[in-house]
């Protein structure tokens, strides 16, 4: 009885006897490449779709081949092989090709060990080196006991595979795609293909329904006239509707940069996470009912909607020209003041001179906020006491209104008809013109104020500078006595600082022979000595 | 070459003692220093009279200050010449080391000064060695290709400048203290001649006093009010309070007499008799002076709220551990030295003490306790028998 041709790779093995296998950081003996045995070519489909689910198509390709294989003994495979990456790799492969029915080995050139499973963690390695015979195309795959080899028949591109899949149908939603477009992948964008026939009327619609809309002509092939492609940002629902429902256009939820799947469809595999399968430039549009993928030259080149819809509107504007000489004097009243009943914040106080001593007693009981806010202009009527107007207020709590003409019980008060036109308490300017403009007619500065005295007599200009403010006009000077410094009679105390002079060659003449003199006449010695 | 005392005072004395630029030339001779006294006119001058009374009252407000007089200006020339032994021009004097030594020896005649008679003879000394010890040098560095040239209180030659590495900003200058950059051994010896003649500039600055100092030669101005208040601010002032203490303390305990075994003899007829030497001394007034000064500087670092221990207490050094004992011999000490708080709880007008005595007090107690706790009894032990007996003597 043959033994088994397969042994558990041991925990820290480092040398196998099969050639090409190494041991991981884990210890998990790797090849160089791996192989995967298919019973059929839907399984092999239902693998890539389940990989490019879980992990990008773009790893997996660029060193993947697929082979139709014929296998010692009878019976035909599918055989992937692509190179080996780390264990983790190589488990989710194996995990995926488990699940559907497929074998996976690793080994390198013509010969391959099984995977490692739960009674071999570390992986398989030969028992002994093995001597098959194998052709050019062929490879063997080593079980625990037993050796098959397979012969390629002929060779598949994994790209030419992918493109050629067939779509799967999927199930719309119950209330029509307009209900949740995110479920039919077109919240974002939706690509339309119109056939020729359509294409006028269709742009001429989603025109007037004001659709956000870019689109060109495609040259599809087999067609005589270009269908008309649109693409359409943020769809609305009930244009979604509408063109899903029209025969002869075609709704195409975008899956990737470079492809889109027909409504209602479903690639096989995930096209998001396999850019290197769709190579060159082109778009890809997979369409279902037609059962065809369109490859467009190029990539998309949209042109704005606006440039692709014909304008047959001919009204045209008149300018009107204006009438110059006519005469608008028949229109003009004159700005009077009328008695009215409508009451009005008091802004400022007209203060008779006789009484202006009476106000100097009054001063003390003016908060300071209105005592700052208020400004004075003396007239020859009396004193003109301005308090929170809107024009040139030096306070937010002036421009409110708290003055002090609010609580000064002295005069005439004055009321404020328009920002900085001053009209007695009771009366008001007639006709209600705006008061921007009433300052306009009386032809006031930004800062002037006009003053309505007397129904009977002319307005007063009062010119910002004219005003004074009230404390400023009320407080006498006072002189200050200027502060003098005392300058300190003497520097203070600091530590010298030694200044090296310059010694000459004989600064020691002198100290030659002669003794010391004694340095103090007192007799008595030092200090510890 | 020998200069007058008036331009000696004005270019040496004068800037030493009020700030400014201290000339430092050729050493002075003995012979100069005779001329210089035919004409005491100098030192006679109202500024420098006044320079003088105004150092001395950084220390206390209302200084007692003589004259200066001959014993004086021997130390300013003696402090003169002891600039000179770090000039940094010395090496292009054409002069053997036996004239260097020359020099030194007249240097140390000049610093060799007797006892102070009284506190203002002490303190006029301290004026000019206080004042010597402060003083501070600017120094020039030029970096030139070959390296860093250092001028030490000279200007930089202009042909230095231009040779140097950027002449724009090759040069930096540094204020250094000529005390800590004194580089010539013959200054650091007269140095502790100087501070040998000063007995308070050694009190001020115990860690710079010199070997076989001790805090008893300084005792008369710890008993005086005014100068014992600047000497314990003195200390407090320096954040290595605990080690000036320590190193008063060590000198003290270093300094005390050694008790008489037995009845002193005569010596013999025609024997060689000791030389005349300077007395330490020994009352008790004085020892309880200098341990009444160490205990009020804890005082004033609790008032402070400076008085932390943490690094003093893994000190191994027995003056530290003197120092930090001392508080605790209070109970013992108080009747001649009395407590730094009143133990009234009232003012002798009848009102009780203020809020803030009563926390001082509680914070003073917490100290005491927590030197308890940190002190080694065989250092109190040590302290009760060698120096508590000399201050409260029982018959």
């Amino acid at each position: 009885m043959a033994g088994p041709l397969l042994e558990p790779v041991a925990a820290g093995q480092t040398r196998f006897r099969m050639q090409g296998l190494s041991p991981d950081a884990r210890g998990i003996a790797v090849g160089r490449e791996l192989l995967i045995v298919f019973p059929t070519l839907e399984r092999l489909v239902a693998f890539l779709g389940a990989y490019s689910d879980e992990a990008s198509l773009d790893d997996l390709v660029p060193t993947m081949t697929l082979e139709h294989a014929q296998r010692h003994g009878g019976g035909h495979a599918i055989v992937l092989r692509c190179g080996a990456g780390d264990g983790y790799a190589v488990d989710r492969l194996g995990r995926l090709s488990t699940a559907t029915r497929g074998r996976l080995y690793t080994g390198g050139g013509s010969m391959f060990v099984r995977w490692r499973e739960r009674e071999a963690p570390f992986g398989y390695d030969l028992v002994a080196p093995l001597t098959l015979p194998a052709g050019a195309d062929e490879v063997t795959v080593v079980e625990l006991d037993s050796a098959t080899t397979y012969a390629t028949i002929d060779r598949m591109d994994p790209l030419d595979l992918i493109q050629r899949l067939q779509l799967r149908q999927v199930p719309l939603p119950l209330g029509g795609i307009g209900s949740d477009p995110e479920l039919a992948g077109l919240k974002d964008m939706a690509l339309v293909l119109v056939a020729p026939g359509l294409a006028e009327r269709t742009l001429r619609h989603l025109w007037r329904l004001e659709v956000n809309m870019a689109g060109y002509y495609v040259q599809l092939a087999g067609d005589r006239n270009p269908s008309l492609l649109l693409r359409i940002r943020h769809p609305r629902p009930r244009a979604l509707e509408i063109l899903y429902g029209t025969p002869g256009v075609e709704l195409l939820a975008p899956v990737s940069s470079r492809a889109a799947v027909e409504i209602g469809f479903r690639h096989p595999i995930q096209l998001a996470s396999a850019s290197s399968c769709l190579p060159g430039e082109e778009m890809f549009l997979f369409r279902g009912h037609a059962g065809r993928v369109e490859r467009l030259d190029g990539p998309p080149r949209f042109v704005d909607g606006r440039h692709l819809v014909e304008a047959t509107g001919a009204a045209a504007l008149r300018e009107v020209e204006q009438l110059q000489e006519a005469e608008l004097s028949t229109l003009r009243v004159e700005l009077v003041l009328r008695p009215t009943t409508q009451p009005r914040e008091p802004r400022g106080v007209l203060i008779a001179w006789p009484q202006v001593e009476l106000l100097r007693h009054l001063v003390y009981l003016i908060p300071p906020a209105a005592l700052s806010a208020s400004q004075v202009v003396p007239l020859a009527e009396g004193v003109v006491v301005l308090t929170g107007t809107s024009i040139g207020a030096r306070s937010a709590a002036a421009a409110a209104g708290l003055g002090a003409g609010s609580i000064v019980p002295l005069g005439r008060r004055l009321g404020e008809a328009a920002p900085g036109v001053m009209v007695p308490d009771g009366w008001e300017l007639w006709p209600r013109v705006r008061p921007a403009l009433t300052r306009q007619l009386l032809g006031l500065g930004p800062e002037d104020h006009a003053l309505f005295i007397d129904p009977a007599s002319a307005p007063i200009r009062v010119r910002p500078e004219q005003l004074l403010p009230l404390d400023a006009a009320l407080i006498g000077r006072l002189a200050l006595s200027e502060a003098s410094l005392q300058a300190p009679a003497a520097d203070a105390l600091a530590p010298g600082s030694v200044e090296n002079r310059k010694l000459s060659r004989f600064a020691l003449w002198g100290f030659g022979g002669s003794a010391p003199a004694p340095a103090a006449d007192s007799g008595e010695s030092g200090m510890g000595q | 070459m020998s200069r007058s005392l008036a331009t000696f005072v004005d270019e040496f004395v004068f800037p030493l003692l009020c700030g400014g630029e201290v000339s430092v030339g050729p050493p002075i001779r003995p012979r100069d220093r005779d001329q210089m006294v035919l004409d005491t006119a100098p030192l006679m001058d109202p500024e420098l009279r006044f320079a003088r009374l105004r150092r001395a009252q950084e220390l206390t407000a209302d200084p007692m200050l003589d004259d200066p007089d001959l014993d004086e200006l021997s130390l300013w020339i003696g402090l003169h010449n002891t600039l000179v032994f770090d000039h940094p021009e010395r090496p292009r004097v054409w002069a053997r080391a036996t004239t260097w030594r020359r020099v030194e020896g007249a240097t140390r005649t000049f610093l060799s000064l007797a006892t102070p008679r009284s506190i203002a003879d002490a303190l006029a000394r301290h004026l000019g060695v206080g004042a010597f010890l402060q003083l501070r040098r600017r120094d020039t560095i030029v970096t030139t290709a070959t390296g860093d040239v250092r001028f030490c209180g000279q200007p930089v030659p202009r042909r230095r400048l231009r040779l140097s590495a950027v002449p724009q900003t090759g040069h930096r200058e540094e204020i250094v203290r000529w005390v800590e950059h004194n580089q010539a051994p013959e200054s650091q010896r007269l140095l502790e001649d100087a501070m040998r003649a000063s007995p308070l500039t050694c009190l001020l600055a115990p860690r710079q006093a010199p070997a076989g100092w001790s805090p008893l030669h300084g005792e008369s101005f710890l008993r005086d009010r005014g100068f014992a208040r600047a000497i314990c601010h003195a200390w407090a002032s320096s954040p290595a309070w605990i080690e000036v203490g320590g190193t008063v303390a060590g000198a003290l305990l270093a300094s005390l007499p050694i008790p008489r075994t037995g009845e002193a003899k005569l010596p013999e007829p025609g024997a060689p008799l000791a030389l005349p030497g300077a007395v330490v001394p020994t009352e008790p007034e004085a020892i309880a002076a200098v341990v009444g000064a160490l205990i009020h500087l804890h005082f004033l670092k609790v008032l402070e709220l400076d008085a932390r221990l943490g690094v003093a207490a893994g000190s191994r050094d027995p003056g530290v551990q003197a120092f930090l004992a001392m508080p605790l011999l209070l109970p013992w000490l108080s009747s001649q030295l009395g407590s730094p708080l009143s133990s009234e709880t009232v003012t002798p007008q009848g009102r009780p003490i203020s809020r803030q005595e009563a926390q001082t007090g509680r914070r003073w107690g917490e100290y005491l306790e927590h030197l308890a706790d940190l002190v080694p009894r065989p250092s109190i032990e040590n302290l009760l028998a060698a120096l508590v007996p000399r201050i409260v003597q029982t018959q």
